[in-house]
């Protein structure tokens, strides 16, 4: 937990830091998110939409495991067209499901590794589940920047991006309410961006900016 | 209160107070508990009714959860599929019996329902709140609808996150209120509030019975329904619950009651087989008291009862044989087994009670001289005497005749003669049968007897006064030495003038009435003047000179004659010192009666008085009857020697007359013997005098004792005696008794009188004070 002295220092080394790559082709940029209490916001996921160019599409790979009753990772980002691998890691069987509307599917129930990779060919935001154990949740965010990232337990996430103008996108699984977007002007200088996000102590998989 | 009622109603009332009380406790114990127990049971019943609630919720859940979990159920929710849903909740709510299967989004919206009135699209009024507590694995609430309660549960459609609801309900019915009656024993009420008043949905009182007073009720109110509310009201009848504890009582007062009546019967039993020995043995005693003793003390017990009864009649044989042997001695002679002085009484006077059967003869039988035979033959003999004296007199045939001893040596009996006439034969009877000799361990005792008869000839007679006539009769005997004598009335002194006399001797003696008479003594061979007999004379106011017989005899029967001895004695010696002392000393003989032998004191008086007055012992001579020592020989014999031993002389009167024997007069220490007047008066007529006169001298002689004769009236028996060797003569012959100044002149200038003495006389005019001389 980050104290308030601890931060101001920290968005002052950014600024710093965002004045001294004015020079350079990219810059850091450092999302802060914190819930209105102060308390930093882990697993957020955090998507740099560029503005100024469009990303090239993406035929990434990823891998959601199920472990002791778990999906790992609870939150994952990908690229739309990204192949996930749901290997099934417990001695149990699982079946693998999903309503939303990005991606709809089912995993007949099984054990060990599916043949079959599940690809995620629209953005947005897809809810898994299992069948069998309702306390089985991974959220998967399918978007189309290649620039994302999910917060750490300090509530941070640290990109190198290219300087230009993005859009910055948060969105959290316990989120009461969506994050607005906002613009963000990259430049060579380091860059902290404070959000808000106000969570509950359930999963609600509501507000996810498209 | 007798003991009886009292035991019986002290246990009664003991046992009445335990039961009371224990019936008290047990009725409020019983009141308590019944109250506890409804309570308790209500207390359950809440449980039981949370229990049943949750029960169904949990089947509810099952039901609802099998319905949300299915794949193609969410696939339909998910697709929002509406047609497929509404099938699927109406076969699953037909599948399990529920009333209402509602979809609703997570906000409340209803997607899809079955059962009852609920639409699609309208709101669910499930509160968020209410939501957010269902928000679990099937929360449960109660639902209100059209009137009736239905308990609701909701579970969550996941995809995977919640994303809709599944409500079901199912009615609280009739069914379900009786299940809960049946399980709890209590009355279940199922009531609706809605507009303000409440409605009973279920219940399971019978109709009428919910205006009972007597019922505690348990309400239980259950969650808010949109504007209704419902609450199941769980009571139970408090009489309904006491009833068994009320059958318990009455069982108890019952049996109480019972024990009571038992109790008190055998309590009273019990008491009476107590008292009833007692009320017996108090009435036996009763009769004991009254002198009744051969009740039977029929007690027949082993317990204490009987061990008082067989005490009481031990007490009972001890008492009555006390007092029989009381009545023995009271009545009777222990020695002789005769009646003694009281029952003879008794027996006298019952006798003379009988009025016109013949005249009462009573005897008084004296044993004569029976102390010499207790002293000389020893008391054994002498009861032995007494008791075949008694046998002797018991069996004298006679009519109507009892027999006592009334005293050591006397005896009594009385019988009823035919005839006055019988008396002297009956008397004469009696002293035939104790005339002769009686035999003591084989040895004849002579002994006779005096009788005194009495006869009572009318009813008129008291016993005392019988008793009296007839011991004046056995004194004229033995005065007159006779066996017996009949009682006449000359032996009745005149009581009166005797009392009288006491009192006039009295003062004779206090006055000076009497007077001091001097008769010479003269020595026979020489005619010397050896001294003087002193005599007494009472100069009585009215009566004139009166001689001794005349007070003497009544003095000493009345004791009085101690105080005219010491009065004689005092002025005798008084005038033989004032002799002395004038040169002319005239020895002097005073008489001294058996009494004054028996006063212990007597000595010592008579020193005190020679040496008070100054007078030689020597002068003064004491002249005794033998009856003065036939009373107690020993006691006599002891003051003779005593007032011998003063230097007085002592001289025996009446010698011969007597019962004075040799071996006595050896034994006492006397200067001389008087013969009788009587032998002296009898040498002149009667010739057959002489010898014992003659041997009586020398008799006295042989003891070597002076005899001194007395009553000598003529020269001729001066003369006899005188050659008998009588040394002392003393009569008329020489001179009559006189007055002092008549003696004095008599003495004067002699000291002899002619030894053929003619007998001188002093002349009336010579006494100082009028008498008539009388003859001592
Ligand atoms: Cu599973």
């Amino acid at each position: 937990m980050m104290t308030i002295v601890q931060r101001r220092r920290r968005i002052v080394a950014g600024v710093l830091a965002a004045l001294c790559a004015h020079a350079a082709s990219a810059g850091m940029v450092t999302v802060d998110v914190t819930t209105p209490s102060g308390a930093p916001a882990r697993d957020t996921v955090v998507v740099f939409d560029p503005l100024d160019a469009a990303p090239p599409p993406s035929h990434d790979a990823a891998i959601i495991d199920q472990v002791s009753k778990r999906f790992v990772p609870r939150v994952s980002v990908v690229r739309t067209g990204t192949s996930i691998i749901f290997p099934n890691s417990d001695r149990i069987r699982h079946q693998v499901y999903s309503f939303s509307p990005a991606k709809t599917f089912t995993l007949k129930l099984y054990a060990g590794s599916p043949n079959t990779p599940v690809i995620f060919d629209h953005p947005g935001l897809v809810v898994l589940g299992c069948n069998i154990h309702d306390n089985m949740v991974a959220y998967v965010g399918v978007v189309d920047s290649p620039y994302y990232a999910k917060t750490t337990d300090a509530g941070t996430a640290s990109l190198n991006l290219p300087a230009g103008r993005y859009r910055l996108r948060t969105w959290n699984p316990n989120a009461l309410a969506a994050v607005p977007s906002q613009e963000i002007a990259v430049q060579a200088a380091s860059l902290t961006v404070p959000v808000k996000i106000d969570v509950s102590s359930a999963p609600t998989a509501v507000g996810w900016p498209e | 209160m007798t003991l009886r009622t009292r035991i019986a109603v002290t246990f009664s009332l003991l046992l009445a107070a335990v039961l009371a009380a224990a019936l008290g406790a047990v009725s409020a114990t019983n009141r308590g508990n019944a109250e506890r127990e409804v309570q308790r049971q209500l207390d359950v019943g809440v449980s039981v009714f949370q229990r049943l609630l949750e029960s169904n919720r949990r089947q509810l859940t099952q039901a609802a959860q099998a319905v949300a979990s299915d794949y193609g159920f969410r696939e339909a929710v998910a697709t929002r599929d509406t047609d497929t849903l509404v099938s699927v909740l109406q076969n699953s709510g037909e599948r399990i019996g529920a009333a209402l299967v509602v979809l609703t989004s997570l906000n409340g919206d209803v997607i899809a329902a079955s059962g009852l009135h609920v639409k699609a699209g309208t709101p669910f009024p499930v509160s968020s709140a209410q939501r957010s507590s269902l928000a679990g694995d099937g929360a449960t609430s109660l639902m209100v609808d059209n009137g009736r309660i239905y308990q609701l549960v909701t579970v969550p459609v996941r995809s995977p996150l919640p994303v809709a609801w599944i409500a079901m309900a199912f009615e609280l019915d009739q069914k379900a209120a009786h299940e809960l009656a049946d399980i709890t024993g209590l009355a279940v009420t199922l009531a609706v509030n809605s507009d303000g008043r409440w409605t009973n949905v279920v219940t399971t009182l019978p109709a009428g019975a919910t205006s009972q007073t007597d019922v505690v009720t348990r309400r239980i109110e259950m969650s808010k329904w949109g504007n209704s509310q419902a609450a199941a009201i769980l009571s139970r009848s408090l009489a309904d619950a006491r009833a068994p504890f009320e059958r318990l009582t009455k069982v108890l007062f019952l049996i109480a009651a019972i024990s009571l009546v038992a109790s008190a019967v055998a309590a009273f039993w019990l008491a009476r087989n107590i008292t009833r020995p007692l009320h017996d043995l108090t009435k036996a005693v009763d009769q004991m008291r009254s002198g009744t003793y051969d009740v039977a003390l029929s007690v027949q017990r082993s317990d204490e009862l009987g061990v008082l009864a067989e005490g009481l009649h031990l007490m009972q044989t001890a008492v009555q044989s006390r007092d029989q042997s009381i009545r023995r001695l009271a009545y009777e002679d222990t020695l002789t087994g005769l009646m003694n002085r009281t029952a003879f009484g008794a027996a006298l006077s019952e006798a003379l009670a009988v009025a016109d059967a013949g005249p009462v003869a009573v005897a008084v039988i004296n044993l004569d001289r029976f102390r010499r035979i207790n002293e000389h033959l020893g008391y054994s003999v002498g009861d032995a005497v007494l008791t075949k004296m008694a046998a002797r007199l018991a069996a004298v045939p006679s009519v109507h005749s009892a027999v006592a001893r009334l005293a050591a040596d006397q005896f009594a009996a009385f019988t009823r003669l035919k005839d006055a006439a019988n008396l002297q034969s009956w008397g004469t009877s009696l002293v035939m049968a104790l005339a002769e000799p009686v035999f003591v361990e084989a040895q004849p005792i002579d002994i006779t007897a005096t009788l005194g008869l009495a006869l009572a000839a009318g009813g008129s007679a008291s016993t005392d006064e019988l008793m009296r006539c007839a011991d004046l009769a056995l004194e004229h005997a033995r005065r007159e030495k006779r066996a017996l004598a009949v009682y006449e009335e000359a032996f009745k002194p005149a009581a009166r003038d005797q009392l009288s006399l006491l009192g006039e001797l009295r003062r004779a003696v206090e006055h000076d009435e009497l007077r001091l008479f001097f008769q010479p003594k003269i020595e026979l061979k020489t005619g010397r003047i050896t001294g003087a007999e002193v005599l007494l004379r009472w100069q009585h106011p009215t009566r004139g000179l009166l001689s001794p017989v005349d007070f003497i005899p009544f003095a000493e029967q009345t004791g009085f004659i101690r105080r005219m001895t010491r009065w004689t004695l005092d002025h005798a010696i008084a005038q033989g010192a004032v002799w002395q002392r004038a040169g002319k000393p005239v020895g002097l003989a005073v008489n001294i009666s058996a009494d004054d032998i028996g006063d212990e004191r007597f000595d010592t008086r008579v020193a005190s008085m020679l040496t008070r007055h100054q007078m030689p012992p020597a002068l003064l001579t004491l002249e005794l009857t033998e009856s003065g020592f036939i009373e107690d020989p020993t006691r006599a014999l002891r003051m003779l020697d005593a007032l011998a031993a003063l230097g007085v002389s002592l001289s025996i009167d009446d010698f011969g007359t007597g019962y004075s024997s040799l071996s006595h007069l050896a034994r006492m220490p006397v200067h001389e013997v008087k013969i009788d007047r009587s032998f002296v008066q009898g040498l002149e007529s009667d010739p057959e005098t002489e010898p014992v006169v003659r041997s009586a001298i020398d008799m006295g002689h042989g003891l070597g004792l002076k005899v001194v004769a007395e009553g000598i009236e003529t020269e001729a028996a001066a003369a006899r005696l005188r050659s008998f060797g009588c040394d002392i003569a003393q009569g008329y012959l020489y001179a009559k008794p006189m007055p002092l100044a008549a003696f004095e002149a008599w003495l004067e200038g002699k000291e002899r009188v002619p030894v053929i003495a003619m007998p001188v006389d002093f002349k009336i005019e010579d006494l100082t004070d009028s008498v008539s001389l009388a003859i001592y």
